[in-house]
This record gives C-alpha cells, sequence and structure tokens, in this order.
C-alpha cells in the first residue's frame, strides 16, 4: 500500500519536473551558431590576467576577422608543452623564456616551433611601494638598502630584514641576489602569486615597508603606486634562473629583459591555417596588455569581452595581423 | 566401545585420525614429539594452536552422531574438517565410501552439495533472499531449475511447519524460526549426512527444546544420518546414538548415553554427568544381572527402557522384573539394582 | 589482626607514577634532545656522505628520456598504446559531455532528479534539484557539466579497477596486506609530483585528468569493498560453501549482494576524492570548475569562490544522493518481492518517459545545452567581493587586533622555535630521538620501520626540509587534535552540536583547499599560518568524525553501569567513554597527521616553504627529478609519523 502511495507520488512528481521544464524551456531559449571558414585553433591561457588578456584578444581577432572557432584551454606552463607537442594546443601566446622546454622540444624534438615576440617586454626586479621610495630616496639603488635592512623586518625575518620572495613557479635568483650582495635579508616565500601579492598589499595598504621580487607588465601595477630598486648592471655571463646552480657570483646583476614568446605546435605551424600567419604577426605593447588585464582583473569585465572591446577599439593594429 | 547400532554394518562417515594444527608451521608439528606436549605448551614452543588431535570415529547409518565439548575444545573445527571447509592437518574422512580428504575441488564440491548440508548457530542466511529462496539456495547452486527448486522448498518448508513465511525475509522472523528455515535448507537438498554445527546454541532454552523435538522427529521421519555438535549434555544424551566428549582437542571418551553416565571415562566426565539424573539415561541393558533359574517368568520390559520408566512395574512387582530383546530374555532387574542406580545420582 | 596481616603480605598492585612509565622515558628523551640543541647548535648539518644527490638528476634524465621517445614522429608501441589510451578517455569524457549537451539542460536536470528520486527517494532528489539549481545560479554550468562528465569517467573507471582489486583484497589476506603500502603511497604522495610523467605518456587533456584523478581515487574504491566483502558474516560465506558454492558462486550470490551497501559506499567515496582532485586536473586541461579555481585565484577570487562552491554543492548532494541509493536499495534491508519488483519496474519506466519526454520537448523548443540565461553570479558577486574586500582590508578591528598579531604570534612562538629546534639540532639527536619515541610509544618495530624512514630522508638530501615540514605538520597536527578532540566530544554528547557540525565538515572537506585559504592569505599574512590553517581545516574533520564515532561507539550498557555507580556525566565521560575509545581517538590522530601531509604541497603554495614548495616547483619549473625526491621525503616522514602514532593500537588488534 505504502510502496502504490510512493509510486504515484513519484509519478506525479516526474510529470510536475517535466512540464516544468517545458515551461521554463519556453521562457529560457537560447539559439547558437558560428560560421567556421579556418576551422577551429586552439589557444592555451595561463593562469596570470596577463595571459587571459592577450589570449582572449587573440581570440577575439581571429573570431573576427577569419571566422575561427577558438577553443582555450587552461594548461600548467611547463605541462602544456606537451599539450604542444602532440596538437592538443596549437599556440601560446605569453613564454616567459622556458630555457630548458626551448632546448628539449624546439631544438631537439622539433615538435615546437617559436612564433617570435608578442611585443610585450617582461622585467623582473626589486620593487618596494613608492611611499617608501619617497620617504627613503636612497633605495633608488641597492647600496642604499645596505645597514637598512633591519627596517623590513617581519615575524619570519627574525633579527633580519625580511625580502618577499616571487612564486615558486617563476624564474628567479634572489637568494643568491641578496647573498651576492651582502645584504643582511632573508629570503621569505609565501607561495604562490596570489599569496605574495596578498601579502605586500596588506603592507602597502598598512604604508609599512616592504620589498619584493616583482614584474611588469602587471595590471596591479596600475593600482598600486610602486617603484623599483635598481641593482647592479648587467654583466657578459651573468645568469638569472637559480636552477643553473653554482656560484652566488654569477648572479650579481639585475634581472635580464625578458622578451615573452610566443610558441606553436609544429602541426598547427604546418597546417597551413591562416590562423597561422595572423598568430605569427599578433604582436602589441606592455601598455595594451595592462589595459586589457586590468578590465578584466580588475574590474571584472567578462574576458570574452574585453577581447572584443579591444580589437574594436584597435582595429588598425588588429588589421596589421591579418595582413591588411 | 563398539556400538550396539552399528554391529556388522558398514559406517557411513569414518574419520581417522584427525589433525587440525594451526599456525605457521602446523605440517612440521605431527609426527614430532610436540604432538604430545599439552596446549600451552605447544603454543609457546612453536606457536601453534592444536584444536582437534588424533580423532577417529565411525557413524552409521540412521545414527544421530553428537560431539561434545565445552568452547575451544575443538569440536566446531572437528566437524568443519569433515567436509574440509577447514583442511585437516593430517588424518582421513570417508563418507559415504568416498575419500573425502583425498578429494579433488570437484569431487568435494560434488560431494558438499548431493552427499552432506549443514547447519550453523548463526543460521547463516542470506539476508537478501526471501525464506523461499534460501531454502532453495543448495539446489540453486547445483543448478536445478527454478520452478523445481522452488516447489520442493516449499515441500520442505512444510515439512518444518513454515509454509506460510515463504515469502518473508529472513530479518522478519524470530531465532527459532530462522533456525527452521536453516533446517529446511539443509533438508531440501534431501542429503546422506547432516552437519549441525552448534545449531541451537544462539537459541532461547524453550525454543531450543522445541527444536531438538523437532529434529528427533524429522531424523525420525527421514532416517538422516547427523554428526551433531554441541555444549549442552542434556542436549547431547537426548538426540545422541553416540556421543563423543571433546576436551583441548582430543576425544575423551566415545560411547553410548549410557556408557558416559554409567561408566565415565575419568573424572573429567564424571564431573560433566554427575548432575544428570542417571535414571533418565540408565536402561535396564545397564543394571539387569543374568537371570536365576526360575526368574524368566516375572514381568516383561523392553531392555532398552529406561530405569525412570521402569520404576513404577518394578516396584510395584514382587519378583525380579526380566528384560527382554527381540522377545529373548536377556537379563534380570531387581529392586535393589534400581535402587542402587537411583542412588548413585548426585555423587 | 588475622586479615591485616593477610592484606599486608599482598603485594599491593599500584600503579607507578607516570614518570616512571614510557611517557615519562619519552619526557626525558625530548629533554635530552633540548639539551643538545641549546649546546650544540647549527653543528650537525646531514653529512654529504650519507647523502646521494643524483637522485633528481637522474629522474630528470629519465623524463627527457621519456619525453624524448614519446614525441617522435613514430613512437614505439608502447607510447602507441597509451596514445591509445588517452584518446579513449578524453573520448570517453567528450562524449559525456556531449550526452549531456544532447539531453538539453532541461534533460539533464529532470534525468539526475528522476534518477535520484526513483533509487534515493524524495530527499535525496530534492538535494540535486537544488545542486542543479545553484550551478545555474553560480553561472557555472557549461563549467559544471565538464567536471562531472569528467568525474563520471574518473569515477566509473577507478570502479572498475578498484572493486575488482577490493575483492580480491577482501578474499584473500595476502593481497590486502600486499596493497595496503601501495595504496598509502598512492594517497600520500602530493599529485604534483607524478602529473609530469602522466602528461608525458597521455599528454594534456581530460584523458589525463583522468589518468591523475584516478591514481587519487582507485585506492578508497579497493579499501571499502575489500571491507566489505570482508564484512559478510563468516557464518552466511560457510554455509554457501557447505552448500557446496562454488567460490564464484559465494562470490556472486552471497558476498556481492551482501556487501552492495559497503559498494555503493565505496562510490560514494570515490566521488568525493575524485572531486578533491579536480583542481590539479585543472592544470593539465582537465576543464571545467578546476580551471575556473585557479584561473580566479590569480585574477578573481570571487570566482575562484563560487567554482568552489559549485565543487562543495556538487560533492554533498552526490554523496547524499550515493548514500541514500546505497541504504534504499540494500537487499538485505529492502525485502524486494517478485510483486514489488514488479511495480518498481513500472515506475522506472514511467521515469525515463519523463526523462525523454523532456528530451523532445527541449529539443523541440530548442532549449540548448547550456543555462545561460539568468544567473545570480553579479548578484552574489557584490557579497563575495564586499567579504573579500573586509578581509583585505588592512584596518579593520578583525585584522588589526585579531588575525593579524594571532597569526605572528603563532609564528614567533610556536612555528619559529619548533622549527629551529628542528633544524639546528644535530641530526643524529633528532634522528636517534625520534627512533626512541617511536620505540617508546609504538614498539621495536614501528621504531625500526622509522629509522629506516628518517634514514631516507637524510638520503635522498632532503633533511632539512623534512625537519622544516616536520615542524610544521607538527604544529598543525597538535592544533588538529586539540580542535578535533574537543569538538568530537561535543558532537558525541550534544547532537544539535553533531547536527551542525556536520555540513560544516562536509564543505571542509571537499572545498579545494586553494579556495578557503583565499581570506587567511590576507587575515594572517606570515608565511607558514596559512599553511597551518589549511591543514588544520582539512584534517580536523576526520578527527572530529573519529572521536565522535568512538565515543558514541562505547556500549551503553557500559554507561549504565557507571551511571549506576552514581558517575555524573562529566565523570561517566572522563572515565568511561574517553578511555574506552582511545583506539578511536589514537586512529583520528594518526588519520589527522596523514591528512596535514596531504596538504603539504598547498602549504608551499602558501608559504610554508620546504618539501611543499619543492613539489610544487618540480612541476612548475620543470624539476621533476626535484619534485619526486622531496615527494619521497613526504612519504617517507608520512610513513614514519603513522607507525609512530599507530603502533601499538594495530598491534592489539591485529592480535
Amino acid at each position: 500500500m505504502k510502496d502504490r502511495v510512493r509510486g504515484r507520488w513519484m509519478a506525479v512528481a516526474a510529470a510536475g519536473v517535466a512540464i516544468a521544464a517545458a515551461a521554463v524551456m519556453v521562457v529560457g531559449t537560447a539559439g547558437a551558431g558560428t560560421k567556421a571558414s579556418c576551422g577551429s585553433v586552439t589557444l592555451n591561457e595561463q593562469a596570470w590576467a596577463g595571459s587571459t588578456a592577450n589570449t582572449y584578444v587573440a581570440k577575439a581577432a581571429l573570431e573576427k576577422y577569419l571566422g575561427c572557432k577558438v577553443n582555450i584551454t587552461q594548461i600548467a606552463e611547463i605541462p602544456v608543452y606537451q599539450a604542444l607537442a602532440n596538437g592538443k594546443t596549437d599556440a601560446v601566446l605569453e613564454d616567459w623564456q622556458h630555457v630548458d622546454q626551448y632546448k628539449q622540444y624546439i631544438d631537439k624534438q622539433k615538435t615546437v616551433v617559436f612564433g617570435g615576440p608578442n611585443g610585450v617586454v617582461g622585467h623582473i626586479g626589486w620593487f618596494i611601494p613608492a611611499y617608501l621610495m619617497k620617504e627613503h630616496p636612497e633605495f633608488k639603488t641597492w647600496k642604499g638598502l645596505k645597514g637598512k635592512e633591519t627596517l623590513f623586518k617581519s615575524p619570519e625575518s627574525g633579527s633580519q630584514g625580511m625580502f618577499l620572495g616571487g612564486d615558486p613557479s617563476y624564474v628567479q635568483k634572489d637568494q643568491q641576489l641578496i647573498k651576492a650582495l651582502g645584504l643582511n635579508f632573508k629570503f621569505v616565500s609565501v607561495g604562490a602569486e596570489p599569496a605574495q601579492v596578498a601579502r605586500w598589499s596588506q603592507l602597502y595598504k598598512q604604508h609599512k615597508p616592504v620589498i619584493f621580487y616583482w614584474y611588469t607588465p602587471q595590471y596591479l601595477n596600475q593600482e598600486f603606486q610602486l617603484a623599483e630598486v635598481q641593482l647592479p648592471p648587467r654583466f657578459k655571463g651573468c645568469v638569472d634562473d637559480a636552477k643553473a646552480g653554482g656560484d652566488v657570483k654569477k648572479y650579481r646583476c639585475a634581472y635580464d629583459k625578458t622578451i615573452i614568446e610566443k610558441v606553436f605546435s609544429k602541426k598547427f605551424a604546418s597546417s597551413g591555417n591562416p590562423a597561422f600567419a595572423a598568430m605569427k604577426r599578433f604582436s602589441w605593447s606592455n601598455a595594451d596588455q595592462e589595459t586589457v588585464a586590468k578590465w578584466i582583473a580588475g574590474d571584472h569585465m567578462k574576458p570574452d569581452k574585453a577581447g572584443q572591446k579591444w580589437v574594436s577599439q584597435n582595429a588598425a593594429k588588429v588589421k596589421k595581423w591579418f595582413g591588411k | 566401545m563398539a556400538s550396539s547400532n552399528g554391529n556388522g554394518r558398514t559406517p557411513l562417515i569414518r574419520a581417522e585420525g584427525i589433525w587440525k594444527i594451526f599456525g605457521r608451521n602446523a605440517n612440521k608439528v605431527i609426527g614430532t614429539p610436540d604432538v604430545d606436549l599439552s596446549r600451552a605448551e605447544l603454543r609457546e614452543k612453536t606457536g601453534c594452536v592444536a584444536a582437534v588431535r588424533d580423532v577417529s570415529f565411525d557413524v552409521y547409518p540412521g545414527e544421530v552422531f553428537v560431539v561434545m565439548g565445552l568452547s575451544g575444545s575443538g569440536k566446531s573445527t572437528l566437524v568443519r574438517t569433515l567436509i574440509r571447509l577447514i583442511e585437516p592437518t593430517a588424518g582421513r574422512v570417508e563418507i559415504d565410501g568416498r575419500d573425502v580428504t583425498a578429494a579433488s575441488r570437484d569431487q568435494l564440491l560434488q560431494m558438499r552439495r548431493h552427499t552432506s548440508s549443514m547447519v550453523f548457530q548463526h543460521f547463516g542466511l542470506l539476508a537478501h533472499r526471501t525464506v523461499l529462496d534460501n531454502v532453495a539456495f543448495g539446489l540453486e547452486v547445483q543448478g536445478v531449475a527454478k520452478s523445481e527448486r522452488h516447489a520442493r522448498a516449499q515441500e520442505v518448508l512444510r515439512l518444518v511447519g513454515l509454509e506460510d513465511a515463504a515469502g518473508q525475509f529472513p530479518d522478519e522472523l524470530s531465532g527459532g524460526m530462522q533456525q527452521r528455515v536453516g533446517l529446511a535448507r539443509a533438508f531440501a537438498v534431501d542429503p546422506k549426512v547432516m552437519l549441525d554445527a552448534e545449531p541451537f546454541s544462539a537459541l532461547d532454552p524453550l525454543i531450543r527444546r522445541d527444536m531438538q523435538d523437532e529434529v528427533i522427529r524429522l531424523q525420525h521421519e527421514t532416517g538422516k544420518t547427523m554428526v551433531f555438535i554441541t555444549h549442552d549434555l542434556p542436549e547431547a544424551l537426548r538426540l545422541g546414538d553416540q556421543i563423543a566428549i571433546m576436551r583441548d582437542g582430543r576425544v575423551v571418551q566415545l560411547g553410548t548415553p549410557e556408557e558416559l553416565v554409567g561408566s565415565p571415562a575419568d573424572d573429567y566426565v564424571a564431573n560433566f554427568v554427575r548432575d544428570i539424573p542417571r535414571s533418565h539415561v540408565l536402561t535396564l541393558r545397564w543394571i539387569m544381572r543374568d537371570a536365576k533359574p526360575g526368574e524368566e517368568d516375572g514381568p516383561k520390559l523392553d531392555v532398552a527402557t529406561t530405569v525412570k520408566r521402569a520404576v513404577p512395574l518394578i516396584s510395584d512387582s514382587e519378583r525380579p522384573v526380566c528384560a527382554v530383546d527381540g522377545g529373548k530374555i536377556v537379563g534380570v532387574v531387581d529392586k535393589q539394582a534400581v535402587l542402587a542406580a537411583i542412588a548413585g545420582e548426585g555423587d | 589482626m588475622a586479615v591485616a596481616e593477610a592484606a599486608q603480605r599482598i603485594p599491593h598492585p599500584l600503579p607507578a607514577p607516570w614518570w616512571r612509565g614510557k611517557s615519562g622515558a619519552a619526557v626525558l628523551v625530548v629533554v635530552a634532545m633540548l639539551i643538545a640543541f641549546l649546546g650544540w647548535r647549527n653543528q650537525g648539518h646531514w653529512p654529504a656522505a650519507l647523502t646521494w644527490n643524483s637522485v633528481g638528476p637522474h629522474l630528470d634524465r629519465f623524463q627527457t628520456w621519456l619525453s624524448d621517445n614519446r614525441n617522435v614522429p613514430d613512437p614505439n608501441l608502447a607510447f602507441r598504446a597509451f596514445n591509445g589510451l588517452a584518446n579513449f578517455l578524453d573520448h570517453l569524457v567528450a562524449w559525456s559531455t556531449r550526452f549531456f549537451h544532447w539531453l538539453t539542460w532541461a534533460g539533464t536536470v529532470v534525468l539526475g532528479t528522476l534518477l535520484v528520486l526513483r533509487f534515493g527517494g524524495r530527499r535525496a532528489a530534492l538535494g540535486v534539484l537544488a545542486a542543479f539549481a545553484s550551478f545555474a545560479a553560480l553561472g557555472l554550468w557549461e563549467e559544471s557539466v565538464e567536471t562531472f562528465s569528467l568525474m563520471l569517467a574518473a569515477v566509473s573507471l577507478s570502479l572498475l579497477v578498484g572493486v575488482p582489486l577490493g575483492v580480491l583484497a577482501g578474499r584473500s589476506s595476502r593481497f590486502n596486506r600486499a596493497v595496503t603500502p601501495v595504496l598509502d603511497a598512492m594517497q600520500i604522495i602530493p599529485a604534483f609530483a607524478y602529473l609530469m610523467p602522466v602528461v608525458i605518456l597521455f599528454s594534456v587533456g581530460p584523458g589525463a585528468a583522468v589518468v591523475t584523478t584516478m591514481i587519487y581515487a582507485v585506492p578508497p574504491a579497493i579499501r571499502i569493498t575489500a571491507l566489505g566483502i570482508r564484512g559478510v558474516h563468516p557464518n552466511t560465506v560457510e554455509a554457501a560453501t557447505a552448500l557446496g558454492s562454488t567460490r564464484w558462486q559465494v562470490l556472486t550470490k552471497v558476498q556481492l549482494p551482501l556487501a552492495r551497501r559497503m559498494l555503493l559506499l565505496s562510490v560514494n567515496q570515490t566521488i568525493l576524492f575524485a572531486l578533491s582532485m579536480v583542481v590539479i586536473a585543472g592544470l593539465i586541461g582537465g576543464q571545467g570548475l578546476g580551471d575556473s579555481v585557479t584561473n580566479g585565484l590569480y585574477t578573481d577570487p570571487a570566482m575562484a569562490i563560487f567554482a568552489g562552491a559549485a565543487i562543495v554543492i556538487m560533492a554533498i548532494s552526490l554523496d547524499r544522493a550515493t548514500e541514500a541509493m546505497a541504504n534504499r536499495t540494500d537487499p538485505a534491508h529492502r525485502h524486494l518481492t517478485a510483486d514489488r519488483s514488479r511495480q518498481l519496474r513500472t515506475y522506472t519506466a514511467a521515469c525515463a518517459a519523463a526523462v525523454g519526454l523532456t528530451v523532445v520537448l527541449g529539443h523541440v523548443l530548442n532549449a540548448g545545452a547550456d543555462w545561460s540565461r539568468w544567473t545570480a553570479q553579479d548578484w552574489l558577486r557584490q557579497y563575495v567581493q564586499r567579504g573579500l574586500d573586509y578581509v583585505q582590508n588592512p584596518s579593520t578591528f578583525l585584522f588589526r587586533d585579531l588575525t593579524n598579531p594571532t597569526g605572528n604570534f603563532i609564528v614567533q612562538h610556536g612555528i619559529q622555535p619548533l622549527r629551529s629546534f628542528f633544524i639546528e639540532t644535530p641530526w643524529p639527536v633528532t634522528l636517534i630521538g625520534l627512533v626512541l619515541i617511536a620505540f617508546l610509544l609504538s614498539g621495536l618495530r614501528p621504531a625500526l620501520i622509522a629509522l629506516v624512514m628518517l634514514f631516507v630522508v637524510g638520503f635522498v638530501g632532503e633533511w632539512t626540509n623534512a625537519m622544516d615540514t616536520f615542524s610544521q605538520v607538527l604544529v598543525a597536527t597538535v592544533l588538529t587534535v586539540i580542535v578535533g578532540f574537543v569538538l568530537g566530544v561535543w558532537a558525541a554528547e550534544n547532537r544539535y552540536v553533531s547536527r551542525a557540525l556536520r555540513p560544516i565538515n562536509d564543505v571542509l572537506q571537499t572545498l579545494p583547499q586553494l579556495v578557503y585559504i583565499i581570506p587567511f592569505i590576507y587575515l594572517m599574512p606570515v608565511s607558514g599560518v596559512p599553511g597551518i590553517v589549511a591543514s588544520v581545516l582539512y584534517a580536523a574533520p576526520v578527527m572530529i568524525r573519529l572521536v565522535q564515532r568512538g565515543i558514541e561507539g562505547v556500549s551503553p550498557e557500559t554507561v549504565e553501569a557507571a551511571t549506576a555507580y552514581g558517575a555524573t556525566r562529566l565523570q561517566v565521560l572522563l572515565k568511561v567513554k574517553i578511555p574506552l575509545a582511545r583506539d578511536a581517538i589514537m586512529l583520528g590522530v594518526n588519520q589527522a597527521i596523514i591528512m596535514v601531509l596531504a596538504v603539504v604541497v598547498i602549504g608551499g603554495l602558501v608559504g610554508s616553504g620546504a618539501l611543499g614548495y619543492e613539489v610544487a616547483q618540480g612541476l612548475q619549473r620543470n624539476a621533476f627529478g626535484l619534485g619526486v625526491v622531496a615527494s619521497i621525503a613526504i612519504l617517507a616522514l608520512g610513513i614514519t609519523l603513522d607507525r609512530v602514532t599507530q603502533g601499538r593500537v594495530r598491534a592489539r588488534t591485529q592480535a
């Protein structure tokens, strides 16, 4: 008996859900349709805002001018090389000099090809808040830091000053630099970039002293006023990536300018897809990227919208990519 | 200790020198002097536990053979070695003329399916099946068609008085009823031998008595041969034609109920049977003496009558009562013999 | 007089005071270590002679070799097999996604809801319906479908592998013993460490994500299946055997049907474990909610929180649904007669018809695969953003007077001193001290295992980092045990607390750690603390549950007896319940340690440094060898701590 009641209840519920669904559908139908003349292209977007910016701008441009269907994958920096090698991803538009990967995949295996610089020039350095620079103009160069390290004391640095290290996944040599420069800093890593930003931005908001690994272009540079500490000039044989190991002396120089590369899957490059030529010509400036990144990360504009907005506002630049 | 039941017939079950030693090097213990160590000593020395030690017995067709012992005596292990639910470490088991210990996997399977069946202390029913499907399970694993096995199961359920419970599930039944299902399952495959591993230990005393009656009735109706394990002496005496008393893995005495009560082999057995009213167990055969000339015309009683039931007649009779076996007078019992038997109680 | 004399002759069985017992000895060991620390600080670093530095480079070379041989135009058969497998898995996920697209969003909702309604009942079905509504409201419909498809593939394959192995482990103790350490390793070694080889073999994409997820989700499937098979009453199995069932008949007719509830619970656990890998799967092309979390962390924390919420909602609704289905369809309690099954078949058909109708309607009305008409994302964002702004504001009372000073205090007076103690004490002292403590607490065998494991840590060149991680794990474990114990006892004694804790525990166990760590990065911005908070939040639920279960499991008769002698509720708790629940509590401590270790890598991403940092680097800076070496050290630490805390309990239960 109980069973039968339950059964009836179920039948009513089933019908009810079906009817309700149908009703909602009448209200909420959506149409879709895409034209595809260049076929589909797969771009890889990395986690940081700059990468999101150039990926979505490229997407908007490819859709608008070639009618491509653009897929976006989100694969971490190192694994993405395997994706390029297999042709699962066609292009990475922002690669910060992964020299090991270049050797392995581009020179040796020839499964990945260079696509030339993307126009953005990256720069890594030691940064402090602008207000601190105003109070301590001697911090313009690293020599001014000498003897004043304890200003940057923190709970975890003990009697030393704290140097806030960068995201472990980024190229860096700060531990070696501190040693080579003879500074009384304790290198403190607070982990991935979001955590590092949290740390220094909290101190920034409290107007406290902080010195940290940072880079341009970065959309946060528009939100926070930062100033750079000059490091010793570069010399021949000076190295930037501590992974190389060896004597700290060979790290005793400022970080080099980082030419941001585009890399493509060999398969994509040899496919004759017009999108390849266009992406090879893709190039824009630091300011362009920061603008779009700010729209996305700062103003929470949908990446697709931000890409389309920039593409329509900068038609002249974009047309050049397509040889027009 | 020859059994009067079995004389001149071949045993249905024959167990010879069964050993079961648990532990890593069990095989290495057999054949060494270590086997004569006490359990504790053996454990200390080798880390092995001897559950069953050198047990031999014969069970004749139609007989109820009871193995009685306290917990830890090895009786449960012993019954399991008979169909190799537990592999015996040494010894030989023969059932229905076939060597169980040497049987291949397949032969063993066939034997379990067709020759033996078993009833368990905690019933071992399948909670996800109806009573009918539980009873039919043995036939199902044999590959009997559904309609046929259901018909047979229904028939057996009628035998145990559960025909109305066929569609119910085990957890809807009382303990006693569940064990009836267990019995029915065992009968359903029409086995030659039924092994009962303390089937009534988990039941209330009153229900246990009912179930014992049930077993006696079923055994009478079907004439099954049974090996019945119990820790309960009254149960053993009620059911058993032959009783083996086990202690620390050994059989300390094997005999008829009368033999156990009448002449315990050692203090251990004597202690056990002390509280059993002898007059309930001993028969005239046990207390009779040879008839003197002239005594053959007294009142006659079957030689298998218990003392208790003979008392009214003997006390009323002026003359000794004649014990008759198959129409032949085999001895006489007088008042003194009866009094001596009764007086011996409670020693 | 005579009585008194007799009494004198009986030796007094007074227990020795605690300082004469094992705990006293352990304290002595610690004191000795402290003296060594103060006297020979920084004077005994792990010697280079006892270090094998080339593990990492060897592994790096192996990875390069793997990659070179795989990425040739015509790879050998083995690699082609991996390709085939990867393609198959990719397609499996794609088919499933496409299937949901074909159903249209409406068909998906109706299918999910009615399926759960039919087999799990009303409550669970409402939960599923609410989950669908949440995905729509969060504006994460498509991502949720992708993640669900990925999980569906990963879970079914995990079960396909795990259930047979679990059956085997359930029936053979030897196999069970052999497979257990492998399963432990699979669950302790951080996924970051093997992500790269997986990517090389299976490339990126859903297929690789499925493989990674399976490595983590197969162990619970095996364990719980084995538990289920073992849980079938031996009497029942014996009865079936005695009636002449073959092993196969015993399995299919007895063990599997009776273990079915546990089997479905293993589905349930496998789902939860699979969902906890979603974020990591996102790093290698797993798509869906994992991507939203990672990207959100960098560019839009509110989005990361939404995606995290979607993962939690998916996990909890699936958990409740599978649990309801497991209980309701349990053949041992369902009492399914022929009549009833006929009826139920009719309802199934009715439900199927309703789903079919919806799909047809969906296509006729062009409903679309993705619900994107309306979402509450922007509306929700205001509130989430307001919350984020609040925690990011350093001038609030919360930050200025509460969390920031607390964080600093923990670092200055907890983590830092402990870290220097472990790092700066000469290594032989630390090694011997830890082994001695293991011996005192757990016995000889565990102590030997601890010795070997600690030596391995030093041998692969990770002594300092491991001691650093160890000190943080210790702080996190102590906090977890305190929090878990107090809340567990409270929940056992008070059902309102118990009821309130359940959803919180569920959320903490399924929410990606990177999401709930967001506020703490801002509130306690000092390296080490967010990592410890993450570990405590992740590990405490398990401790709470085990303590609660242990205390609730104390036999009511014992409690009754104590009460009958006039014990107060507090006395009952302190003198009866807690001592009797000791094993469960110790198991909780042990599990807490394992869970704390499981989030060491997350700690590395939020500033805990040491081993976690190295494992993270292993993937992110292409230092495969380094990552694996650090993972080995984590595993060795895990085994050490496991043995130290579990040895005696396990020894007792095995006897």
